[in-house]
C-alpha cells in the first residue's frame, strides 16, 4: 500500500508567455520502509516535487494522497494538521525558529504533538549528528552545516511517516553527509517509514532503494 | 507562552521598548485619571461628607447655592426624614502672612451636615468656626483669627475636620448666626432666617413634597452643577479614553512591525504544520505579558510620583478606578494584536521561506 501517491499531478507557475511549467504530468508512489533519492539539475523542479507532495503547495491538476486520504482538495487548516502529524520537512531554506535554542526547536513541537521521539532518543539523535554539544545554543550561533544537522535532527524528532529533505546534505563535507545518510537509512528502514532525499550527489544515491530523475518537469525513475 | 516567552527572552531590548511605551501610556493614564480624581474631590468632598441624598434651592437659583436665598421657615416646610439648613457665602480669609480662599458654611450644630471635628473643637461661641485641616497644610492653626475680605468680622479657628472642600475652596463651618453676622454685618439680627438652602436626607427623593418655588435636585446634580465641574471631569475623562485608543493603536502598529519582521519564521513553523491557532494565541499571550509588565509598572511609578508631589498638586488616587483603567489598557492592547494575528493567517508557509 501506497504511503504517498501523486497521480497525474502537474504545477506550473505564472500566466501566458511567463509560464513555467515547474512539473509536467508526474505519476508517483512511495512505499513504508523505502528511501528514495530525487536528482537532476537545479532548476528542474525538485523542490516543487517536494513541496507539492508535502502538501506545502497545491498542484495545477492532479491529486496527491498522503496516507489513503487525498490532500488536494483540502482547506490549509487540515493540510496544516497533516504535515503535524505525518510529514517531517527539510526545507532548501531556513528550518529553524531563530529565537530558540536547538533544544527548544524540540520542545516546540513537544507543545504542538504528540508521539514525538523519547529524551534517549533525542540525546541518541543528537550524537548521531554531533550536535549534543550545541543543545543551548541559538540557530544564529550555528554554522551552516550545524543548522542544517540541527533541522535534520528536528524533522526526525517527531516521527515523520514520510521525510521530505531537500539537500539535506548540502553544506556538510562528505564524510559528514554520508553519515548523515546511513541515519536516515537506518530509521526509515527501523521505523518502517518513507524518506524522500533530494540531492546533487550521485554518491549518495548508494543508499537509497530507488532513484528517480528530474528533469525539466519530468520525473523518471532510473 | 511558550513562544512568546523564549521570543521575549531573546530579543529583550526590542520588547523592554515596547513595554516602555506602554508603560509610559499607563502612567499617563494613571496620573490623569489620579487628577481627575483629586480635581473632583477638590470640588465635592465636602458634600459627600454630608452623605445627603438631594438638596433644595430656588427655582431661580439655577442649581447654584450662592444665588439661592430661602427662609429657615421654607425649610421647614419641606418633608422629609432629615433636613438640614444651610448658609454660604465666599471669602477670602486673611491670618499675618496667610491667605486663601475660603466657603463660608452656616449650620445648625445638631444637624447631620455637622463636620466630624478631628482636632481641636466643635464651635460654641460666636464667630467660631472648624476648617477644612487643607488650612493646616497652607499654614493656618488652631486659634488663628481671620480677618474676612467682605466685612470687619473675625472668625476664629477653634477645630480642624477632614475633607471639607467645596468648588476648590477649604470651607469653614460655623453657626447659623455666624454666618449671618458675616454676610449681613448690622443687619444680621432682620436676617436671622435667611438661608441658601436645605440639605436632605431621606429615603426616596420622590416623595418629598416641596413648594412652587423651590427646586429639589439629587447630590450628584447639585455636584455636577458646581462651576467647572462638568467640564474638568468631562476633559480629563476625554483624554483618558483618547490615550486608550492610541495605545491600542501604538501596540497594533508595534506589533504589526515586529509580526512583518518575522514573517519568514512564522512561515518555517506553519509550513511544519503548526496551527495559526497556536502561534496567534503566542502572540496575544505575548502582548498579554508586555501589556501587563507595562501597566503594572506604570501603576507603580504612578504611585511613587504621587508620594512626592507638592500638596499643592491636586492629584487622589484611587486604587479601584486605577485597577479598572490598567485591565482595560491590557485588553486595547490586545485589541491591537489582532490586527498582527490576521497577517499571520494569510501567510503563505512556502512565500514566506523563499524555499
Ligand atoms: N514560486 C515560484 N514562482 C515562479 N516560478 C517558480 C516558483 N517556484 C519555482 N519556480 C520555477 O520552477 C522551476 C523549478 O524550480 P525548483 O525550485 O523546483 O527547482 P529545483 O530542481 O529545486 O532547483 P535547485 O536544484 O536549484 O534547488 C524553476 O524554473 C523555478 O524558477
Ligand atoms: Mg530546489
Amino acid at each position: 500500500m501506497a504511503v504517498l501517491e501523486l497521480n497525474q499531478v502537474t504545477k506550473s507557475f505564472g500566466e501566458g508567455h511567463k509560464k513555467v511549467e515547474a512539473m509536467k504530468e508526474t505519476e508517483f508512489k512511495a512505499e513504508k520502509g523505502e528511501l528514495i533519492a530525487v536528482i537532476g539539475p537545479s532548476g528542474s523542479g525538485k523542490s516543487t516535487f517536494l513541496t507539492v507532495a508535502g502538501g506545502l503547495q497545491t498542484p495545477t491538476s492532479g491529486e496527491v494522497i498522503i496516507n489513503n486520504q487525498n490532500i488536494t482538495k483540502l482547506a490549509e487548516k487540515k493540510r496544516s494538521n497533516i504535515r503535524l502529524q505525518e510529514i517531517g520537512f527539510i526545507l532548501q531554506s531556513s528550518n529553524l525558529v531563530p529565537f530558540l535554542t536547538v533544544d527548544n526547536q524540540m520542545r516546540l513541537l513537544d507543545k504542538v504533538k504528540k508521539g514525538n521521539m523519547t529524551k534517549e532518543e533525542l540525546e541518541q539523535l543528537y550524537n548521531d549528528l554531533g550536535i549534543y554539544d550545541l543543545k543551548q545554543k541559538y540557530p544564529s550561533d550555528l554554522s551552516g552545516g550545524e543548522r542544517q544537522r540541527v533541522a535534520i535532527a528536528k524533522s526526525l524528532y517527531s516521527n515523520p511517516s514520510i521525510l521530505l529533505a531537500d539537500e539535506p546534505t548540502a553544506s556538510l563535507d562528505s564524510d559528514r553527509a554520508y553519515e548523515v545518510m546511513e541515519l536516515l537509512q537506518t530509521e526509515t528502514k527501523n521505523k518502517n517509514t518513507t524518506t524522500i532525499v533530494v540531492t546533487h550527489d550521485t554518491r549518495l544515491i548508494d543508499y537509497c532503494d530507488k532513484v528517480f530523475k528530474m528533469t525539466d518537469g519530468v520525473l523518471a525513475l532510473q | 507562552m511558550f513562544l512568546a516567552w523564549n521570543e521575549i527572552k531573546k530579543n529583550k531590548l526590542r520588547f523592554v521598548l515596547i513595554t516602555g511605551v506602554l508603560m509610559l501610556v499607563s502612567y499617563l493614564v494613571f496620573f490623569l485619571s489620579g487628577l481627575a480624581n483629586g480635581l473632583e474631590s477638590l470640588n465635592r468632598e465636602a458634600v459627600d461628607k454630608w452623605d445627603a441624598t438631594g438638596i433644595v434651592l430656588t427655582e431661580e437659583s439655577d442649581k447654584s447655592m450662592p444665588q439661592s436665598s430661602m427662609t429657615i421657615e421654607d425649610a421647614d416646610a419641606i418633608d422629609a426624614n432629615e433636613i438640614a439648613v444651610i448658609g454660604q457665602l465666599n471669602a477670602v480669609a486673611t491670618s499675618a502672612e496667610n491667605k486663601a480662599n475660603v466657603a463660608i458654611f452656616g449650620i445648625e450644630e445638631d444637624s447631620f451636615i455637622m463636620p466630624e471635628v478631628t482636632e481641636g473643637e466643635s464651635f460654641s461661641n460666636e464667630n467660631e468656626v472648624i476648617a477644612s485641616d487643607t488650612l493646616l497644610e497652607e499654614g493656618f492653626k488652631l486659634g488663628d483669627e481671620l480677618e474676612l475680605s467682605s466685612t470687619d468680622e473675625v472668625l476664629k479657628i477653634v477645630g480642624f475636620t477632614e475633607s471639607a472642600r467645596f468648588n476648590a475652596a477649604p470651607v469653614l463651618y460655623g453657626d447659623l448666626s455666624t454666618f449671618q453676622r458675616v454676610k449681613f454685618g448690622e443687619a444680621a439680627g432682620e436676617n436671622e432666617n435667611q438661608i441658601n438652602a436645605a440639605v436632605i436626607r431621606t429615603d426616596d427623593l420622590s416623595k418629598v413634597t416641596i413648594d412652587d418655588n423651590f427646586e429639589l435636585i439629587e447630590t450628584e446634580t447639585f455636584i455636577e452643577n458646581l462651576p467647572g465641574y462638568t467640564e474638568q471631569s468631562l476633559t480629563l475623562t476625554f483624554m483618558i479614553y483618547f490615550l486608550f485608543v492610541i495605545s491600542s493603536v501604538i501596540v497594533a502598529i508595534f506589533l504589526y512591525v515586529l509580526t512583518v519582521q518575522k514573517i519568514s519564521m512564522f512561515g518555517v513553523m506553519k509550513a511544519q504544520g503548526i496551527s495559526n491557532r497556536y502561534l496567534a494565541n503566542s502572540v496575544v499571550a505575548q502582548t498579554f505579558i508586555l501589556a501587563a509588565i507595562g501597566v503594572v509598572v506604570g501603576f507603580g511609578l504612578t504611585l511613587l510620583t504621587g508620594a512626592f508631589l507638592p500638596a499643592a498638586v491636586p492629584v487622589a488616587f484611587d486604587l479601584v478606578t486605577m485597577m479598572i483603567y490598567g485591565l482595560v489598557l491590557i485588553a486595547v492592547a490586545i485589541v491591537g494584536a489582532v490586527f498582527s494575528v490576521w497577517t499571520i493567517v494569510k501567510i503563505d508557509p512556502l512565500k514566506a521561506i523563499g524555499g
